[in-house]
């Protein structure tokens, strides 16, 4: 296959904006299938790349099924991926290794936020973009509206490379502004595309745009300037120089159409083969590993030592499949590979090609394609090599977790099938975590959303027969002292048997580290010297459960300055004592405050959402503490007590019809206002009798 | 923090004729680019957070973290200046009276600012009491526009302080002495300052104090590092 006419692409957009809709088309034409099943379709079968079981039912693409087809003597790797928030990471995943991609627009919706968000990642992966405003068919459509919105909300360089014919319903081909030519699409599912002359009542706009699209694209191309002072514009001088300009990233070309009613797809693939770039013409590069991580260019030589890049793992019934792209040599079945991460050495057994779920089998792959691995032990992102090099490539972006879910097995076999099932989706997806919390000895899983967290937990019941139970994370509380205060205490039980005696003396302040200080001021061997990590062993002890609240103690200094021991009833364990005993008389005294943790809160979101946005993080108990307005985006910084943002991802979207975004992280902790802090306190205590009870 | 006019640049303020900008008017901080404007605004803004005043401060320009880290590198300043020990009162008051706003990539607009501040106070009870806009093209920007602003200043009775950036080339000044880029606006603005470096320091000095043109000899020498007070 020549690697120029290999094209690796993503298809990104917001949701429901016709993503699925537009690939069913893309494999329809390219013969990889031959009947189109809709999203959510009345036949039930639904869309070729929602392979899971889930995707199906919800009408949504949770994970990114990779494809293959071929289009004018040009083999299209697509992956198709999910538009949701919560599935980012599949986005990330998809962009990181397609070397460009088609933006899809609705007509209707525009430029909404997700799309910016998918926008600014291609950015951080410059990827070159084409972009396709669907839905022309459908009430309120108005591509060109999009077409402003691109270039104001997005900064693209965006220019029509055709223009509707008609518009909602009586929306019926699109007119090439390059051949200047009317397009129709007939036959069962649009398959027959019919040229004909230009409408006469469009005629004159379409020369508007036409001239529109020559005075953009000719800025690269002098041979095209040349020709339009000239008037001999070819069509191929105009698709080198759109070519140049999307390649650079500093033109995005516009089509339009309507997947749903066939119309305008065609287009859409010439336009990737056209502009889009092929394997050789990104630049990719790796460390190495031996020299001090330096960056190295990658070639496609297929006679180059092999380097690719695991991007995504599926678990099959048949063993792990590791989707695969190969940067730089050539993979053939049978030969060796080394993960780098680990220095393991692999064999090559199955190598296959996949089409959403189904594979065919290759012999051998070679550099810029995208193949799968069957039965290889390997983590997302590790490196593959020939052994001949110590390259990585570099990581991909990992958003971290923002939300967390406890669950709770309810059988011995679900306990048993949850741990697989977690086992494989960690390792499937580095944004979902699972850990068991060991304070409340819960399982609790983290990921990117509640939606995820859900999908996730659906997963665990169909394809791992675990039946759990989810509830609400426990908040990790935590108390600490906020004034000094001297004990003296003396442990003495000298009543029959081994005496016991001791007595610790000195006092407790808050840490300004924060951490647990122990301070030895004893003069004159009041305490014996080999007492003294029993007596900071007492305290050290205490501070585990707290005892107003029964949260660990954070920040405590205890300064031990007097005491006395007994020459014969005197130990350890009775200086232990003595040190627990000084700590729980006196640790009242000390005014103990319940904390929490604070989290930094960022929301991405249509700025006309700012106000529900700040209503929402405010009535959290949140500060606010800037916001920014960026176009029509504004992010919101607060900081917000992490037991008030659970369940915030499903209010943050009905407040902002999904438009909006959030992140979060661990920022410090601060004080529990009284009020909470007296109701936590009657919890507990209502939970302690509970477990006495029992 | 009563110390805080002592050491800070808002010792001119107090030699004005009313001893401070006040609701309801705009006032300018006039100099160079690199000279000083945002960190003097910036003192500014700490007098009114700490006299338990609201503001906002707005940023053409800069992004929200940017503008964080300029407020803790003058307010540790002025805490080192001040002697004070335990600054978490001041800290505290810094978290519950300001708010940046952030209007990045021409993002700028009244009916926007005009919506934001009115989310702060409808969702947040947040209800500034001053305004600093730091970063606003006066080249660029309509009159139209500081008329808007005047208006929000007197309908919402609060003050606004704006930078204004001037060039070394451009010396045109109207009758009144007033220099580049306020020549033309110096009607809708009630307080004029200059911040200079000279020879012998860094100098802010009073151009315009309300009804009446500001003495220009009546000037505060500043730190040209810490931007307090030097004399």
């Amino acid at each position: 296959m020549d690697i120029n006419r290999l094209r690796n692409i993503g298809i990104s957009a917001h949701i429901d904006s016709g993503k699925t809709t537009l690939t069913e088309r893309i494999l329809y034409y390219t013969k990889r299938i031959f009947a189109i099943h809709e999203v959510k379709g009345k036949d039930g079968v639904g869309a070729t790349m929602d392979s899971m079981e889930l995707e199906k039912e919800r009408g949504i693409t949770i994970a990114s099924a990779a494809t293959y087809c071929e289009w004018e003597g040009h083999r299209i790797n697509i992956i198709d991926t999910p538009g949701h928030v919560d599935f980012t990471i599949e986005v990330e995943r998809a962009l990181r290794v397609m070397d460009g991609a088609i933006l899809i627009l609705c007509s209707v919706g525009g430029v909404q936020s997700q799309s910016i968000t998918v926008d600014r990642q291609m950015n951080r992966y410059d990827v070159p973009r084409i972009a396709f405003i669907n839905k022309c068919d459908r009430s309120g459509a108005n591509p060109y509206k999009v077409v402003d919105q691109l270039r104001l909300k997005l900064n693209h360089n965006a220019i029509l490379m055709q223009i509707p014919i008609g518009l909602e319903s009586g929306f019926s081909g699109v007119v090439d502004l390059v051949s200047m030519k009317a397009l129709y699409f007939e036959g069962k599912n649009g398959e027959v595309v019919r040229e004909e002359e230009i409408p006469a009542k469009i005629i004159e706009e379409a020369g508007v745009k036409r001239e529109e699209l020559l005075d953009a694209v000719s800025m690269f191309s002098d041979d095209l300037m040349e020709a339009v002072f000239e008037e001999s514009v070819t069509e191929d001088l105009i698709y080198e120089a759109v070519r140049k300009g999307t390649i650079s990233r500093q033109l995005t070309p516009v089509f339009v159409g309507s997947a749903y009613k066939n119309i305008g797809i065609q287009a859409v693939l010439d336009g990737a083969n056209r502009y889009l770039p092929s394997p050789g013409q990104v630049e990719n590069v790796a460390l190495d590993l031996d020299d001090n991580e330096r960056e190295i260019s990658l070639s496609t030589d297929s006679k180059a030592p092999v380097v690719a890049l695991a991007f995504k793992l599926e678990v099959t019934p048949y063993g792990q499949l590791t989707y695969l792209r190969i940067y730089q040599g050539a993979i053939k079945k049978g030969h060796d590979l080394i993960i780098t991460r680990t220095g393991k050495k692999i064999k090559v057994g199955r190598l296959v090609r996949m089409h959403a779920d189904l594979m065919e089998d290759l012999s051998s792959a070679q550099a810029g394609d995208i193949v799968a691995l069957f039965g290889v032990e390997c983590r997302s992102g590790d490196t593959f090599t020939d052994g001949d090099l110590n390259y990585s490539m570099s990581s991909m972006f990992v958003p971290e977790p923002v939300i967390s879910l406890a669950v709770t097995p309810e059988d011995n076999k679900s306990q048993h099938n949850m741990s697989k099932a977690l086992n494989r989706f960690t390792r499937e997806d580095p944004t979902f975590r699972s850990f068991v919390d060991q304070e409340s000895g819960e399982t609790i899983i983290s990921g990117m959303g509640e939606l995820h967290l859900e999908v996730y937990v659906e997963r665990m019941k169909r394809e791992f027969g675990a039946e759990v139970l989810t509830g609400m994370p426990q908040v990790a509380y935590r108390e600490a002292i906020t004034r000094q205060t001297l004990f003296d205490y003396t442990h003495k039980k000298q009543t029959g048997g081994a005496g016991q005696y001791g007595r610790v003396a000195g006092f407790m302040e808050a840490s300004d580290e924060g951490n647990y200080e122990f301070i030895n001021q004893v003069k004159g061997g009041a305490i014996p010297t080999e007492y003294l990590p029993a007596v900071n062993k007492g305290f050290q002890s205490c501070l585990k459960k707290g005892p107003t609240f029964g949260f660990p103690v954070l920040g405590m200094k205890i300064t031990v300055n007097d005491g006395k021991s007994h020459s014969v009833d005197s130990s350890e364990m009775a200086f232990t004592k003595a040190a627990i005993g000084a700590f729980k008389q006196v640790y009242k005294k000390a005014k103990p405050v319940l904390l929490e943790p604070i989290m930094k809160l960022s929301v991405d979101g249509p700025s006309e959402f700012q106000g529900n946005v700040m209503g929402s993080i405010n009535q959290r108990r949140g500060t606010i503490i800037s916001s920014a307005e960026d176009g029509a985006f504004t992010a919101i910084e607060a900081e917000v007590p992490l037991a008030e943002m659970f369940g915030y991802a499903t209010t943050l979207r009905s407040l902002t019809q999904g438009k909006a975004e959030f992140a979060m992280e661990f920022s410090r902790y601060t004080k529990v206002p009284e009020s909470l802090s007296e109701a936590l306190k009657g919890n507990k205590k209502k939970e302690s009798k509970g477990e006495k009870k029992k | 923090m009563k110390g805080l006019i002592s050491v800070g640049p808002l010792r001119i303020l107090e030699k004005s004729s009313r001893r401070g900008l006040g609701p309801g008017n705009l006032g300018a901080l006039i100099a160079r680019a690199g000279v000083g404007k945002s960190a003097c605004l910036i003192h500014f803004a700490l007098d009114k957070i700490f006299r338990q005043e609201r503001l906002v401060h707005v940023s053409l320009k800069e992004h929200p973290e940017k503008v964080t880290s300029y407020y803790d590198v003058i307010y540790h300043d002025l805490i080192k200046a001040l002697n004070i020990k335990d600054d978490s009162e001041y800290r505290t008051l810094i978290d519950k009276n300001r708010m940046i706003l952030a209007y990045l990539n021409h993002s700028f607009d009244l009916r926007r600012l005009q919506a934001n501040l009115k989310n702060l106070t409808e969702q947040l009870q947040f209800r500034p009491d001053a305004l600093i806009v730091d970063g606003l093209d006066f080249e660029e920007a309509e009159r139209e526009l500081f008329e808007g602003l005047k208006t929000i200043a007197q309908e919402s009775s609060l003050e606004i302080w704006l930078s204004a950036l001037s060039h070394r080339h451009i010396t045109e000044t109207n009758e009144r002495g007033i220099p580049h880029p306020c020549n033309k606006l110096d009607d809708l603005l009630s307080i004029i300052l200059q911040l200079k470096p000279e020879t012998s320091g860094l100098f802010l000095s009073l151009l315009k104090d309300h009804d009446g043109l500001g003495n220009p000899d009546i000037s505060v020498k500043l730190d040209p590092n810490t931007f307090l007070a030097l004399d």
